[in-house]
């Protein structure tokens, strides 16, 4: 199998350097664009098969990089920014980003998602059974059933809608907005505190330690992210 | 009020020559009883009257037409104006005298009294000014008191002030109605010390604007004036002390940014330059010590930029916490996860009840207030101690939060001192870090409308804080479908 090809779009030349450095060596084809119109460029030219796009380009905006790369294809796109900009982080993902790193991270982080990404964009991925493990945890989407131990929990309608959007994007980033507009209505996009509740009552079903949970991961001021295990979302492009 | 002045006299006079004539007529009836001076010092009476009731004027001409009558039907040879004893042309005269005399005194004591009166009337407006004006410090609010006071002691049509700087109209009286098309009657500059700063205008043609209210308007402009001024002035200071303030905090940002931020950059620096020097064995512990070093410090380091960074948006204003409804124990909980191998050695206890009411707060800002205090709490815990954090509501409108060690107590002089910006005990003391965080903190939860405080406990040290449960005056928000069947 090829190794999968990574595009960084990034105008600092030191985390390019580090990226293509660290990327290669995990195996990954790599090639760099310092700006975001080269950027497009060059997805057009080599269609990679994942983009690393910085949000501060000196050029054009990230957000729109995001959106006119997302006229055409459906390449995963993982963001890189600073703690400082949670609005364009939501911005970008709403325009159809996959997923986030905030700068500096852990190049343990920054491989987990790209693996979880390339997973994602695989055709006929992992999800051909209806059914999916997570931890002691079995989630039938087609079946709506739920077993923890082997033992059924009972969720309310609303709560296993919320699972099952959570679970059929399973290791990807949900915005709240995006989570509300499908499990509730677009009418309901700003009642976050529906999803604060739901949430709180699903980890109360769902997670071994509903005080340190496992599977539905809280990412501050953005959204939610269900990941089947903690391991699972290590290591190289596999 | 509408009357004119002219009219009010003819009156007068009218009132007087009446009086004096009923008394006269009354005299006439019984004059076969009465002595002749008696009638003369009798007719002085409305003459006395009418000064006083009616003025100067009108007093002058009771005491003509009571001479005149007094002649003409007490004085022999009776209905004719000729006078033939000496005696009587004696009385005549002293009667006239006096009844003059009379009315100028009576007068002009009474007009002493209407200046008096006045002249009270003009302190109590101008006091009630400036005691109206005292304290203030918008221009906005100056001109509307000045307005509505000097419309009280000043009626007219219409009364606008206008300021040079900005140039505009900053107040119209009565409020709402239009500018009228002709010329002001008044218009009175309002001076100060850096020149003129604005003028009154009024409008009013009757009745025509006397000199003391002339001069009343006067006085109330150079009071406006100066309280305008002095509010200028104020403003100016106020943004001079910003200046140095912010000055102040630039300079302790400056040495403070090369002492802490160098700390994990000479870490850094040394851990990564002796794994480069390939004088530590591939295998060798010291190897992930260093490594590990490297990790930590880059953390620290990125968590004081990100520190200096809150403390800058706090210090320009631009934070603005974006409050949603959020579950206190899921923001404990993500910051906890952040901070999983910080807290290695201790054991953390988090008491925060379930049915606690959402609470409506930034979920980013408030996750950074938890991760200073806990970073806090576990710097000074003793080790195998434990670090609470416990939540309560402390009526239906506010929770009370508390982060707790058992740490050494901190000096009561410094318990308030501590969330100053860059605040430390003393020099080697416990406190490392930009000395940020605590300021941080309490520039957040004040941004949430909670106060912040830190205080000794017998069993160690605690920081408490508040945060109210409603936004914008309400209460959480009902919850859809909270029941639905499963």
């Amino acid at each position: 199998m090829n190794a999968p090809h990574i595009l960084v779009i990034d105008d600092e030349p030191q985390i390019l350097r580090a990226l293509r450095t660290i990327l290669t060596e995990k195996g990954f084809q790599v090639s760099a664009a310092n700006r975001g119109k080269e950027g497009l460029t060059l997805a057009a030219a080599s269609a990679p098969d994942l983009i690393i796009l910085d949000l501060g380009l000196p050029d054009m905006d990230g957000i729109e990089v995001c959106a006119r790369l997302r006229e055409w294809t459906q390449v995963p796109i993982i963001i890189l920014s600073v703690r400082e900009t949670e609005r364009e982080k939501v911005a970008a993902l709403d325009k159809g980003a996959d997923d986030y790193l905030t700068k500096p991270f852990g190049i343990e982080e920054l491989l987990a998602r790209v693996r979880v990404a390339l997973r994602h964009a695989k055709p006929g991925r992992d999800d051909q059974t209806s059914a999916v493990k997570a931890g002691k945890l079995v989630i039938d989407l087609a079946w709506h059933t739920v077993t923890r131990d082997g033992k059924p929990v009972k969720l309310t309608a609303t709560e296993f809608n919320l699972l099952a959007y959570l679970v059929s994007n399973r290791g990807r980033i949900l915005t709240h907005q995006s989570i509300l507009t499908h499990v509730w209505s677009p009418a309901d996009a700003d009642h976050t505190e529906y999803l604060r509740v739901y949430i709180g009552q699903l980890r109360k079903k769902l997670e071994p330690n509903p005080d340190e949970p496992q599977h539905i991961i809280t990412e501050p001021g953005i959204g939610y992210r269900f990941i089947t295990e903690a391991q699972d979302d290590r290591a190289g492009p596999g | 009020m509408r009357g004119s002045a002219a009219y009010n006299r003819i009156v007068g006079y009218v009132l007087a020559l009446g009086l004096t004539a009923v008394i006269t007529a009354a005299l006439f009836v019984i004059r076969d009883i009465l002595d002749t001076t008696l009638i003369a010092l009798l007719l002085l009476i409305p003459v006395g009257i009418s000064t006083s009731t009616w003025g100067l004027g009108a007093g002058i001409t009771a005491a003509l037409s009571a001479f005149l009558e007094f002649n003409y039907l007490f004085i022999q040879p009776y209905h004719t104006f000729a006078v033939h004893r000496p005696g009587d042309l004696v009385i005549l005269l002293v009667f006239l005298i006096v009844a003059v005399v009379i009315s100028q005194l009576v007068g002009r004591a009474k007009a002493g009294v209407e200046a008096a009166t006045a002249r009270e009337r003009e302190t109590t407006q101008l006091y009630e000014l400036s005691t109206g004006l005292a304290g203030l410090h918008d221009s906005g609010q100056i001109t509307r008191i000045l307005g509505e006071q000097l419309f009280m002691a000043f009626p007219c049509e219409h009364l606008e002030i206008t300021l040079s700087d900005p140039d505009s109209v900053a107040a119209r009286l009565p409020p709402g109605t239009p500018r009228p098309s002709r010329p002001p009657e008044l218009v009175v500059p309002m001076p100060a010390v850096r020149g003129v700063i604005g003028e009154i205008q009024s409008w009013r043609t009757l009745p025509v604007m006397s000199s003391a209210e002339k001069r009343l308007v006067r006085t109330f402009a150079s009071q406006g004036a100066l309280a305008l001024e002095r509010a200028a002035l104020a403003q100016a200071e106020s943004r001079a002390r910003l200046l140095e303030e912010s000055d102040r905090f630039k300079s302790s940002l400056l040495s403070s940014v090369s002492h802490d931020l160098r700390t994990p950059l000479a870490t850094i620096k040394a851990a990564a330059s002796s794994l480069r020097s390939g004088e530590i064995g591939w295998e060798s512990p010291a190897r992930a010590e260093l490594l590990a070093a490297i990790d930590d410090e880059a953390d620290h380091l990125n968590m004081l930029v990100g520190n200096l960074l809150d403390m800058s948006r706090i210090e320009s204003g631009a934070l603005h916490p974006q409050r949603t409804w959020n579950v206190l124990a899921e923001i404990v909980q993500s910051v906890l996860a952040r901070m999983r191998h910080l807290s290695e050695g201790h054991r953390l206890v988090i008491d925060i009840p379930e049915d606690l009411p959402l609470v409506p707060v930034d979920f980013v800002l408030m996750g950074q207030v938890f991760t200073n205090l806990l970073s806090n709490s576990l710097r000074f815990a003793p080790p195998d101690t434990p670090v609470r954090v416990r939540a309560k509501a402390r009526d239906d409108a506010t929770v009370l939060i508390e982060v707790s060690n058992q740490g050494p107590p901190v000096p009561t002089e410094h318990l308030q001192g501590i969330f100053d910006k860059f605040y430390r005990m003393t020099a080697a003391d416990r406190v490392t870090g930009t000395g940020l965080g605590l300021s941080i903190c309490k520039g957040v939860i004040e941004a949430h409308g909670g106060t912040i405080w830190a205080e000794n406990r017998p069993d160690g040290f605690a920081f408490n804080f508040t945060l109210p449960l409603r936004m914008d005056g309400m209460p959480q928000p009902e919850l859809p479908a909270a029941h639905e069947a499963p």
